[in-house]
């Protein structure tokens, strides 16, 4: 049963990791992702599609974003009844994923079709709520997964 | 998280079976093997997928690395992909190209 109290309490414990922006840092962030998912109780679909966006974005500041350059990756999460919100900060130059995002051109052979972009595409694809700024330097990505199955208003005790 | 990767030929059929993660990080491991499969030159190359639980679009870009390295007339299979990876292989449009199949 959700009460306003356990909400404030979820509001209070949210999470941050920080990591280097490396290849060998996203296990840490699929782990810590899959944590808060599990924490607000998400479906296993809400939970895949919650870690498929943080490491395709992941992913791209750090292939893309950094160029294989030193940087670091900030994740804040917070998980209440209803989903997750995560937030991806890094100080790479300044990138829209939303710009970025390169939709499935089915008419285009596969070896000539730019998979980067599509990455992008999946993470958007898979979040309910997404959005973007760049502020003080840093790129700052926010998405939200909301809970499948989960009442919208719950009965009270 | 660890993937692991092994091929074998079966008649006309080169098999890579994977079980794991493949993401950014693991999809290295895959791509060397998907080269020594299209070494092969047998008529199919399946890959039975039913050991990965997960998926990232570096498994893409390793999926049409494999349409480029075999030659036109070679059938891929990927066989077994629980929902969410057939779902990114749908998204991608690769389905057009290599043959989804559940067994």
């Amino acid at each position: 049963m959700t009460t306003v109290t356990d909400m404030v309490e979820l509001a209070r414990t949210s999470a941050v990791l920080e990591v280097p922006a490396t290849v060998g840092a996203l296990g840490d962030i699929a782990s810590f992702v899959l944590r808060l998912a599990g924490r607000a109780g998400l479906g296993k679909g809400a939970a895949y599609r919650l870690r498929l966006a943080v490491d395709e974005l992941a992913t791209n500041v750090v292939m893309h974003g950094y160029r294989g350059g030193d940087g670091r990756i900030t994740v804040r999460g917070r998980s209440g009844p209803g989903g997750v919100r995560i937030t991806i900060e890094d100080a790479a130059p300044a990138f829209d994923p939303v710009e970025g995002r390169l939709p499935p051109a089915p008419g285009v052979p596969p070896q000539d079709r730019r998979i980067g972009g599509l990455g992008i595409h999946l993470a958007l694809t898979s979040v309910d709520e997404f959005s973007y700024v760049y502020r003080d330097g840093r790129n700052i990505s926010t998405l939200t997964v909301k809970a499948e199955g989960t009442d919208p208003c719950p009965p009270r005790p | 998280m660890p993937l692991s990767v092994s091929l074998s030929i079966e008649g006309d059929t080169t098999v890579i079976e994977l079980t794991g993660e493949l993401d950014a990080k693991t999809a290295p491991d895959f791509h060397q093997t998907i080269e020594k499969a299209a070494g092969h030159g047998t008529s199919t190359v399946e890959i039975r997928m039913a050991g990965v639980g997960y998926m990232a679009s570096a498994g893409l870009r390793s999926l049409v690395f494999a349409q480029q390295k075999v030659a036109n007339n070679v059938t891929i299979k990927v066989v077994g992909a629980i929902e969410p990876v057939s779902r990114t292989i749908r998204t991608a449009g690769l389905d057009r190209s290599i043959v989804l199949s559940d067994e």
